[in-house]
């Protein structure tokens, strides 16, 4: 299987671009955005779906993580003697 | 009436003034101390006109038509007239501007133009050298980056590897000519399209100023098993026409990567044989001498770059 092209390349990013911007729109309800998620996943290699899914979802914790803060893990507990 | 000693004591004063500025102190004070007797005459016959008051040099503006706004403020700036104690120390000059406000004005106009050419020399001695200083600052930091660069020693070694035309080329086929070198794959989902569209925007940025040597840039393929020949063919078309898509054995990509200390990790593979390559992001800058310059992550922007690879091109020294 070769390489997307710069189209293939192209057409793939603007389905994953709507897709977000579906699910951005509908706070993350995939059902709601299943017609996009059917284009995406025409749209582009396998891998590249779940590069870019796994991307969406780290983007949302980074964001999740800059806005809302987070509990630094606590370090190593005192040993007890 | 001031005879010609008195006033060669107030340039000397003036001088001593310009070397307590520059820090001269020895200057200062062996100029400063050099005529007691000459001052204190001159205070002596013109005691009617010395009475304390602030002195603005500008007041001599309309007398002889200069304005020059260094007068107003920091060393001729408003000194209050001491006693003839102060005589020794800075309020001297407008002493003598009050005492001149008499009839000597040609005398008085005489002083400020000298006054006020020792000024503006000083104050573009002054500039002159802060600029020499800072470009020094500015080289030396460049030099010392290029040795730091130079001890990591990327790109010392040599690569042997197939264009995307098929023909073989080595290293030293590059020498002579600025390379922008990026390690990536044909099958990259978005990180390498984005990195090569800089690059490309980079060099055709460059290309536009004609004073400036062409820069190479080279495409070398982290995934051999899929990227041949054929496939760099495809990819590197949809790029600057002078990008050239290198790829080779296993082995062969292994010693470029190698060379660059490039780390290249291939993930799992998926039902259709698909995997992505997790690798470090960089582009590399090569000098005609073949040594390793610089290198830019994702943060750094086409201009940015092209500005960076401007600076290194200007600066570059022939081994």
């Amino acid at each position: 299987m070769s390489a997307p092209n710069s189209n293939q390349r192209k057409a793939c990013w603007g389905a994953r671009d709507e897709l977000w911007k579906c699910l951005d729109d509908n706070q993350d309800n995939a059902s709601s955005c299943e017609k996009f998620q059917k284009e995406f996943e025409a749209s582009c290699p396998a891998q590249w779906v779940k590069h870019f899914t796994k991307r969406r979802d780290f983007l949302k914790y980074k964001d999740k993580m800059q806005t809302e803060g987070f509990e630094p893990a606590d370090g190593p507990k005192e040993s007890r003697s | 009436m001031f005879s010609v000693g008195s006033m060669l004591c107030l340039e000397r004063r003036m001088l001593g003034l310009v070397g307590f500025i520059g820090g001269d102190l020895h200057a200062t004070f062996g100029r400063l101390l050099r005529c007691p007797v000459r001052s204190s005459a001159v205070q002596k016959t013109s005691g009617s006109t010395h009475h304390p008051q602030r002195v603005w040099l500008s007041s001599q503006v309309p007398l002889c038509g200069h304005h020059t706004p260094k007068h107003r403020t920091g060393l001729y700036g408003p000194f209050t007239l001491g006693s003839s104690r102060g005589l020794l120390s800075l309020p001297l000059f407008t002493q003598r501007v009050t005492l001149s406000q008499g009839p000597n004005t040609s005398t008085a106009k005489i002083r400020l133009r000298t006054r006020l050419v020792v000024t503006l020399l000083f104050g573009g001695g002054l500039l002159g050298t802060w600029w020499y200083v800072r470009n020094e600052k500015r080289q030396n930091h460049r030099m010392q980056r290029i040795e730091q660069l130079k001890k990591v020693a990327l790109g010392q070694g040599d690569f042997s590897l197939l264009d995307h035309r098929g023909h073989r080329r080595t290293k030293r086929d590059f020498l002579g000519s600025w390379v922008l070198l990026y390690f990536g794959f044909t099958h990259c989902p978005d990180i390498c399209p984005e990195e090569l569209d800089k690059v490309s925007a980079v060099v055709s940025s460059l290309d536009k100023d004609r004073s400036l040597p062409a820069v190479q840039p080279l495409f070398v393929t982290v995934d051999p098993e899929r990227d041949n020949v054929a496939a760099l063919e495809r990819y590197v078309k949809d790029f600057h026409p002078r990008l050239i898509g290198l790829t080779g054995t296993p082995e062969e990509v292994k010693v470029a990567g190698k060379d660059y200390r490039v780390y290249a990790s291939p993930g799992p593979k998926d039902e259709d044989g698909d995997y992505i390559v997790d690798h470090t992001i960089l582009i590399y800058l090569v000098n005609p001498d073949g040594l390793f310059l610089d290198y830019y992550n994702r943060m750094k922007d086409d201009v940015q770059i092209a500005e960076s690879v401007r600076n290194h091109m200007k600066s570059y020294v022939k081994l």
